[in-house]
Order: structure tokens, then C-alpha cells, then sequence
């Protein structure tokens, strides 16, 4: 028999930013309607899974949570990430052929370390799902395409310095909407170089030029990369009646999109036209991903005549495409000796805006230039969040495939930060062992999640 | 005094009670007339009682189970109206016609409907000699609009068709089932109807005149016969309730058994955790294909009976999946399992030399004897039965009551208890029993339990109210009344309260109202209605329904084998 796509569906239907916010109660109220009324749980096609909850540990694996994993994580935030890990798991054991997630809080904004609530977003899904794949069944090489109209600024914070996963985002252009990144320069870190690909779009962007950029630019470097295993943050905020983002993106090319990219797992994001697009959308993607046919799925106000991109937009999308797939080949010829020389380690500055609790995060971020293995990363920040106040904290990550020295330098840096009276808090994310630790300064406690 | 009858596909079983004691059973092979096995069955046990004292009877009957799977039932014409999502896909041989009108989620019309179409449909459908209608749209429990605007462009052109809409036969969100179940109930009514008048005039020519008059539902509880005769479909797999009460009442409070009702044309398994039968959560499939928003226990018929044909082809026997008449003993044509029964002289059916002559020419060419044949016969059906029975409990097992129970129970078990009742149930549980590991259970009246479980059901009653707070109205779908809300706030827990009294005041009408305890919550559903992202109002779906269950247990718990 034919293998089965996956559906976790997990509204939260309690949860909300505030009474005002887009990220509402209410915003998979509609999807849910089609989707039963559809009959799509009886089609021999898709089978429905209860959600799992994310531990602490698994969250862990991925986040540095100020101070502490459930200070900033509700039970919403781990029913979503744990329904994305619970499909994950099917799709390994061979139960489905792919999963789509239908879940919020969403997570493509939620960086490495959590200060409060960016983008709607507190705890990154698909980089829980990535490293619970790489922990549990050694899986290497993973891509992500964010297909959301913002930029995944979070997953792209997250495996910067990942060589082991390929991020790809497309988004309205970081000039024009929120997080006001994702500019094609931004390739990923000296360690995993052009492992981090950004397609900055101009607003207006239509279906044919979206399927263009696929085609010639997502597909090819796919192909390339070869993963294992490739997610997609479904964001549905490119439709075109999106009322943040500005795209002409219609179910029927999500639908088509879907079906190009072939993911192994979706796993929704944004979207806030909770009634013109997101059933259409939904069900489009659900449908697309099932192999059944989705050319009904067409929204009740479309209207192809408006629609239509402007020849400067279509222009302006072939000549990035051009530009991108230049850079990505040059890059394959591109050693991390000529990026920063003998320097041990690469290093940049961050401030990190919290757009929804209104506070900002400085950052240093550090990694080790280790020539044998991805290094290790060392994070200062430090921020006023309103839970607990003005806090400086330093993270230690080390990656699953460091050589024997960078993990020595690793666990010492994390020692020596234990001494330094200007960190509150201070992290240990040791992947090779799966330890994770939090000291804390005032108690001189060393908590260890449990996993 | 409560009378319980069963109208199976074999025979027509009825059975007398009077405050949970049996007094009489009586069990009248079917004839093709109705009315006469009715009659029968009822001056059975009715000898010597005075039928006005009869309060209640309840019925229940495999016709229209039967007529879907033999598609017996007539042709129907579909007019729907789909809208936006996904393609609509065949409905068995129905012919199909697609019309423009469109409603969203929030009952909105996204797409008028084109009233000349409509004509046009009406045109082909007379061409093709249909005068039977079922008019179903995507949304149509949001929003009845459209369907109401159809049926009644069909009225006014052709005033003689039956017409029906999706909206009425059922609320819940899923169309294509909605699709089946208006489909099903408007090619059966007919045929239905004339099962409602033959009861009616049955009861009537005997007298029985202050007796409310039910049937009982798939989901184990019961609807008014006058108001059954507008969801026909209702009724479907009322036979395997009818049992599985029937076991429920026979066996002590809080047993957790298997059942096997063998009857004549098919057996049915159904399975009750710690005193509940098992509920599906979801509706009920008919054939491979036909997946109706009809709530039922969950059950499976296997087409597999005492009746059914035995035949032997090359060097093996084999059991038909259908009945040809009654049983070689009984007068019948063909060699039967029935009579393989009376050969190992597990019963006594009919005439006993008939069953041996019959087995004996079964046996004749593949050099076997009666005895061999009849020992051959009886492990068919034995494995037949054991495996769907093995099949089943891996589809009960996925049912979240049933984890649930699993939870409760503390440990991963399967029903020790299997409780066989119907005609062939003495013959062949025993040894079904032991193939699935089991201890066998033959109730006392094992082969009345189905109508022992119709006499013992409780009258249920159902409410299914609609309350709009931004128009501050609600309305029941059960008897079309309406009203305006009067509370403020009004939120789900008022919903719920105002449903549960409209329930209550029905019950006062029809005199049940001493079951109006512990009232059942059969769907509960909310959706907001957002203009520029606030919320304006918010739409309240609730159904509520008196418990479905029995008035009484009846004997000790049956002999144990």
C-alpha cells in the first residue's frame, strides 16, 4: 500500500499574543472547518496523529532559554514543537511518506538564545525537530526551506555555523517588513559557508516567478546539497491577501510549490489572513503534499487580472536568481582559510530586537575556525527582558561533530565563564554527550536537564 | 408492560416484559409479508395480556442495513454544490450533478446560485427518470440557503419528488459523509415508510394503543418511530445495538464482554468495556465506500450466518456470503451450517434427518462422511468468525475509548468474556470462544437477546441547538424552534445549560423526563466571528442527548459453559 502523509493538528485555541494580535486564538478556527468539512481525515491518503510535548531536554538541545527553559516556554509552545517531532518520528519508522504539521505558536523567528517572545515566535519547531532527528537517528545533512513571506531569522541565527544543515529562505525583501534581515550576503558563518542561503524578494512577487526562483535556484542547490531530510517552514503569508506581507502568492502556487520542493515534513508558520487564505492554503499544501488533486482548492475572491506581476518585479527576480546561483557556485571552491585567514576564531555583533515584549539583545557571537570538525560557538549576550531584568549570560555550544579539541576548548570556556561575576547565567550545550547545563551565579547551582 | 421486537433478515423476534422480567418470547420466521410476521410475533406474546397495557415498544430492524448492502434502495439524483476545496469524487451510481452556489466556513455566500441551472439540472435529472433528489452543499450546517432554494425550485417544478437536504441529516462538519447520509436516507424512505405503516397498523389491529413507539438508533439509543421516518439512515446496524444491549442486560452491571450475535444471514461483533458498549468516533461505513455522519456502537457485520449456503467446489467446501432461504431442516434448498449444527447434534433444529441427508450428499463425491462434512462445516465458520473477530479488535484497539478503558484497566488485556447470543450462537461459540482465548457465555433467552436489548433501551432524546451571539438568536434543529438569547454574557457554559433545559422541557412533553438525568454532551463546537480582527460574536454548536443505556438488567448473568 501506498505510504500515508501525516497530519498533527494542534490549534491552541487557547493561546494568544493579545486580544488585538494577528497571532490569534481563532487563526486555525477556519483551516480546521475546511479540513473536517472537506472530509480530508477520512481520505485514504492521510492519516492524523495526536501531538507529542516537547521536554525541556528537547528544547534544550537547540535553545538557551534566560533563565531557564520553562521560564519562557508554554505548554502551547511545547505541544507545537513536540507535533512536529512526533510526525518526524513517523516519517523515520517509514509509518508516512511526510507530515505537515498544522500547529502553533509558530517558531522561524525564535533564535539560539531566548530572551522573550520575537515574531510571534519563542521556541524554533523545525530546529527542534533537526537536532531530535540528529540525536535519535544520526542523521547528517538536513535542509530547511522557509517559505514564509519574513525571513527565518531565527533558523538562520540557529545553524549559522552549521555546515550539517542547508537553510534556505525566501521572503519580501528585509528593506520592506519585519525582521528587517535575510539579505543574500548573509551566507552562513566560516564553518558552514553558503549553507545559509537568503532570496530577498521584492514585494509583488506572483506565482510564476516564485516557481521560477524553485526551479532554478532552490531545486538545483538541493540537489547539490543532497539532505537527508528536508523541512519546510510553511509560512502562508505570501498570499495575496496577507495582511502584513505584500506577495501575490495564490493557493494554487503554494499547492505547486509544495509539490516542487517535495518536503519530508511541513510545518506551519505564519499566515494571517485567517479567513481568505488559510483554509485555501492549508488544505492546498495538505492536498499537494497527499497526491490528490488540489485544482479546486481556489480562494472565493480570486481573481487572476489582479493579480498580475509587474515586468520590473519579474526582471528584478531573474537577475537575483542569476546573481545567487553565481555566489553558490563560487562558494563550493571556498576554504575557511580564505575567509578569515589564521584567525581562531570568526566573530560577529548582534542586537536582536524583541518586537513583541519590546526589549533589545546585544550579542557577541564566537566560533572556533576548526579546519576538522564545525567548532564550537561561544555566545555573550545581554538584555533587559522584563521577566527578570537587566542580565548578561554566556552560552556554550558545542556541535555534535566536534574533534576532541574543540570540545576540550569548549567545556573550558563554559568552566571559566562559571568564575567571571558578570554573568548571571551560564550555559553548556554539549551535543556530542547530549548535556545540557545552566549555572547559575546567585545559588552557584548547576542544573542539568534531564533526558 | 414493554415489548421489544427485532426484524431481522431471518426471523422476527419479540419478547414481553414486565418490571425487567421476561415473560414471553417468541421468535416467527420472516415471510415476504411484513405485517404477517408482525402479527405473529406480537399474538405470541401478547397470549393471555391485555395490550393496553403495553407502554412502550421498541423496535429494531436490519431492513435498511440490508437494503444499502444488497442496493436495494432507489436511484438518487445529487445536486450539489461544492464550492472552492477539494474534487468531489463518485457516490456508488448516484447521478451527479454540480451547481454553482457557494458558502464558506462562516456561512457566508461566496458564490450565488444560478437559478436557470438549477432548472436545467432538474431537465436532465427528469430525462434520466429520476423523481428522487438529494440536495447537499459544502457549508450547508453554516448556512442552508442555497439547499433550501434548490429544494424549493424543485417543488414548485416537479411538486411530486422527494426532495432532501444536507443540512437536515446532519450537523456535523464533513461533506462528503453528508453527501452518503442525504443520499441513503432519501433512497430509503420509501421502502421505510412502508416498515413504519405495516408496525403502525400492526400495533393498531392488536390493540396496542397507549404505547409510545420507538426505534432504536445504531448508536444505541432511540428515536420516535414517526420522527425515524425522516433519517431512515438512523436506523442502519439497529439490529447489532439491539444485541449488544441485549448482552448488556443479560450479563451482571460492569462486565466487560465480547459479542458474537450469530443470526441467520450475518453475525455481528460488538464489545462492552466495563459494562458500556463501545461507541465508534466515528461514523459509520457502509460497504468500502459509503462513509455516512451516522453515530453507531462499534460494530462489524460479518456476512456470515446459519443460513448461509454451504457448497462444495473441486475437493473443498465452501460457505456463500448470502442467504438462500431457510436452512435444509427447515424446508429449505441448500445445505446450510445450521444443519452441519444438528449433524454434530449441537441443536435441534427442524427436521434432523433432513440435515443428515443433505450433509451426506455434500460429502458423497469427496468421499466424506455427514459427520466429516458437518465437522468441516462448523471450523469454516469457526475460522471465518475468529479472524474478523481478531481483525476487529485491532480497529477496536485504535479507538480512543477503548485506550481509554486499556488505561483504566491498568494493563494491556482483551475481553476474557465471549457472549454468544442468536439462533446458531449455542452451536458455534463454544469453540469460537477457545480460538480466541476466551471463556464462553450463553446467556439465559440467548437467542431472544436482540429483542430483549430493544425492550430494555432507554427512550433517548436529542437537542441540537444553533445560538448566534451576534445576532442574539438560537434554534433548534430538531423541531425548527427559535429564539432570542435573553443572557448576557452568553458564553459556552450558557450554550450548554440553554440546550440542556430545551431537553428537559421535551422530555416533560413526551412523559420521559425521569431519564433526563445524566444528559450525554454528543458535540460541542464554537467559532468566532471576526470582523477586522476583532472578534464580534460567537457561534455556538451543541448537541446534547438523555443517556443511552438500559432500564434494567434481566437474569442473573447467563450459564456459565
Amino acid at each position: 500500500m501506498r505510504k500515508k502523509t501525516g497530519i498533527v493538528f494542534f490549534p491552541a485555541f487557547d493561546w494568544s499574543i493579545s486580544d488585538m494580535h494577528p497571532e490569534r486564538e481563532e487563526r486555525l478556527l477556519y483551516t480546521r472547518d475546511q479540513i473536517f468539512e472537506e472530509g480530508v481525515l477520512d481520505l485514504p491518503e492521510i492519516a492524523q496523529y495526536p501531538p507529542l510535548v516537547a521536554t525541556p531536554h528537547d528544547i534544550a538541545r537547540v535553545h538557551f532559554c534566560v533563565p531557564q527553559v520553562d521560564d519562557q516556554v508554554l505548554a502551547a509552545h511545547r505541544i507545537a514543537a513536540g507535533a512536529a517531532m512526533n510526525l518526524s518520528d513517523k516519517i523515520m519508522d517509514g509509518q508516512i511518506k511526510n507530515g505537515f504539521a498544522i500547529v502553533r505558536p509558530p517558531g522561524h523567528h525564535a533564535m539560539r538564545v531566548v530572551h522573550g517572545n520575537r515574531g510571534f515566535c519563542s521556541i524554533n519547531n523545525e530546529a527542534v525537530v533537526v537536532e531530535h532527528l540528529r540525536r535519535t537517528y544520526g542523521i547528517k545533512k538536513i535542509a530547511i526551506v522557509d517559505t514564509d513571506v519574513h525571513h527565518g531569522d531565527g533558523t538562520q541565527d540557529i545553524f549559522y555555523h552549521d555546515p550539517d544543515v542547508l537553510f534556505i529562505s525566501f521572503h519580501q525583501d528585509g528593506r520592506t517588513i519585519f525582521p528587517g534581515t535575510g539579505f543574500a550576503d548573509e551566507l552562513g558563518g566560516p564553518t558552514a559557508y553558503a549553507k545559509n542561503i537568503n532570496i530577498p524578494l521584492p514585494p509583488g512577487v506572483a506565482d510564476k516567478s516564485l516557481l521560477y526562483v524553485v526551479d532554478n535556484l532552490i531545486l538545483p542547490i538541493l540537489e547539490d546539497f543532497q539532505p537527508e531530510f528536508v523541512i519546510n517552514s510553511a509560512g502562508q503569508d505570501n498570499h495575496y491577501t496577507d495582511p502584513l506581507g505584500s506577495m501575490l502568492i495564490t493557493a494554487q502556487g503554494y499547492a505547486q510549490l509544495t509539490e516542487k520542493l517535495k518536503p519530508d515534513l511541513a510545518v506551519l508558520e505564519g499566515g494571517y489572513a485567517i479567513e481568505s487564505a488559510l483554509p485555501y492554503v492549508n488544505l492546498a499544501i495538505l492536498l499537494a503534499m497527499a497526491g490528490r488533486d488540489y485544482s479546486h482548492v481556489i480562494e472565493p475572491d480570486y481573481q487572476p487580472e489582479k493579480l498580475v506581476e509587474s515586468p520590473q518585479v519579474t526582471d528584478y527576480v531573474h537577475r537575483m536568481v542569476a546573481n545567487i546561483q553565481r555566489v553558490w557556485e563560487k562558494s563550493k571552491a571556498i576554504t575557511i582559510e580564505q575567509l578569515c585567514g589564521s584567525n581562531k576564531f570568526y566573530q560577529r555583533q548582534k542586537s536582536i530586537y524583541y518586537d513583541t515584549e519590546y526589549f533589545e539583545e546585544k550579542q557577541l557571537e564566537k566560533v572556533r575556525t576548526c579546519t576538522k570538525c564545525p567548532g564550537y560557538v561561544v555566545i555573550d549576550s545581554h538584555a533587559a527582558q522584563p521577566k527578570i531584568g537587566r542580565c548578561r549570560v554566556l552560552a556554550v555550544s558545542i556541535h555534535n561533530r566536534c574533534c576532541k579539541q574543540c570540545i576540550e576548548e569548549g567545556l573550558e570556556a563554559y568552566n571559566e565563564a562559571k568564575k567571571d561575576y558578570r554573568y548571571s547565567y551560564v550555559y553548556l550545550q554539549d551535543k556530542t554527550q547530549d548535556n545540557f547545563l545552566t549555572f547559575n551565579r546567585e545559588d552557584k547551582s548547576e542544573l542539568r536537564t534531564e533526558g | 408492560m414493554y415489548i421489544g421486537i427485532d426484524v431481522g433478515g431471518t426471523s422476527t423476534d419479540a419478547v414481553l416484559l414486565s418490571s425487567g422480567r421476561v415473560q414471553k418470547t417468541a421468535k416467527v420466521y420472516n415471510t415476504p409479508n411484513l405485517m404477517t410476521s408482525l402479527l405473529q410475533a406480537l399474538d405470541s406474546v401478547l397470549t393471555g395480556v391485555s395490550a393496553t397495557e403495553v407502554k412502550r415498544v421498541v423496535l429494531s430492524t436490519t431492513m435498511i442495513t440490508n437494503l444499502i448492502a444488497e442496493q436495494k434502495y432507489h436511484p438518487v439524483a445529487l445536486l450539489l454544490m461544492p464550492g472552492p476545496g477539494c474534487k468531489l469524487y463518485k457516490f456508488r451510481d448516484a447521478d451527479v450533478h454540480i451547481l454553482k452556489g457557494a458558502i464558506d466556513y462562516r456561512g457566508r455566500e461566496i458564490r450565488p446560485l444560478d437559478e436557470q441551472e438549477v432548472l436545467q439540472a432538474i431537465k436532465e435529472v427528469e430525462s434520466k427518470g429520476y423523481s428522487k433528489v438529494a440536495v447537499v452543499g459544502k457549508f450547508s450546517t453554516r448556512n442552508n440557503i442555497h439547499e433550501i432554494k434548490v429544494a424549493e425550485i424543485i417543488k414548485s417544478q416537479k411538486p411530486h419528488w422527494q426532495v432532501d437536504m444536507g443540512h437536515v441529516a446532519g450537523g456535523q462538519l464533513n461533506f462528503p459523509r453528508r453527501i452518503a447520509t442525504t443520499m441513503l436516507n432519501c433512497a430509503t424512505k420509501e421502502k421505510y415508510s412502508y416498515f413504519v405503516q405495516s408496525v403502525k397498523e400492526a400495533l393498531n389491529k392488536r390493540n396496542i394503543v397507549n404505547a409510545q413507539v420507538f426505534i432504536l438508533k445504531a448508536d444505541g439509543g432511540t428515536m420516535t418511530l414517526d420522527s425515524s421516518e425522516q433519517s431512515p439512515v438512523e436506523t442502519i446496524f439497529s439490529g447489532p445495538a439491539a444485541s449488544t444491549l441485549g448482552v448488556q442486560a443479560l450479563t451482571p452491571a460492569g462486565e466487560t464482554s465480547l459479542v458474537v450475535d450469530i443470526g441467520g444471514t450475518t453475525t455481528d461483533l460488538a464489545l462492552i468495556l466495563s459494562g458500556q458498549p463501545l461507541l465508534s468516533s466515528k461514523g459509520v461505513t457502509l460497504g468500502d465506500d459509503l462513509l455516512t455522519q451516522v453515530r453507531a456502537l462499534a460494530v462489524k457485520s460479518v456476512p456470515i450466518g446459519g443460513d448461509s449456503v454451504v457448497d462444495q467446489v473441486g475437493q473443498e467446501l465452501i460457505i456463500y456470503s448470502e442467504r438462500m432461504g431457510p436452512p435444509y431442516c427447515l424446508g429449505g434448498s441448500f445445505p446450510t451450517p445450521s444443519d452441519a449444527l444438528n449433524v454434530m447434534g449441537l441443536t435441534k433444529l427442524g427436521d434432523i434427518e433432513r440435515s443428515w441427508q443433505v450433509m451426506e450428499a455434500l460429502g458423497e463425491s469427496i468421499n466424506m462422511s455427514a459427520l466429516e462434512v458437518a465437522r468441516k462445516v462448523i471450523n469454516l465458520v469457526v475460522d471465518t468468525i475468529a479472524i474478523e473477530i481478531e481483525n476487529m479488535f485491532l480497529e477496536w484497539e485504535q479507538e480512543p475509548a477503548y485506550r481509554i478503558w486499556e488505561v483504566m484497566q491498568k494493563r494491556r488485556v482483551r475481553p476474557k468474556n465471549v457472549v454468544g447470543v442468536g439462533g446458531a450462537a449455542a452451536g458455534f461459540v463454544p469453540q469460537i470462544a477457545i480460538r480466541v482465548g476466551g471463556m464462553p457465555v450463553l446467556p439465559l433467552y440467548t437467542s431472544s437477546a436482540n429483542a430483549i436489548g430493544a425492550a430494555v433501551a432507554k427512550p433517548t432524546l436529542q437537542i441540537t441547538l444553533r445560538a448566534d451571539t451576534e445576532q442574539n438568536k438560537f434554534s433548534v434543529e430538531e423541531d425548527g424552534y427559535q429564539g432570542s438569547i435573553n443572557e448576557q454574557p452568553f458564553g459556552s457554559e450558557q450554550a450548554l445549560n440553554l440546550a440542556k433545559s430545551l431537553l428537559v422541557k421535551r422530555s416533560e412533553k413526551m412523559n420521559i423526563s425521569d431519564e433526563v438525568k445524566d444528559i450525554e454532551v454528543t458535540r460541542r463546537d464554537v467559532f468566532n466571528i471576526v470582523r477586522n480582527m476583532v472578534t464580534t460574536g460567537r457561534i455556538y454548536d451543541v448537541c446534547v442527548q438523555t443517556p443511552r443505556g438500559i432500564q434494567w438488567h434481566v437474569g442473573a448473568g447467563g450459564k456459565l459453559l
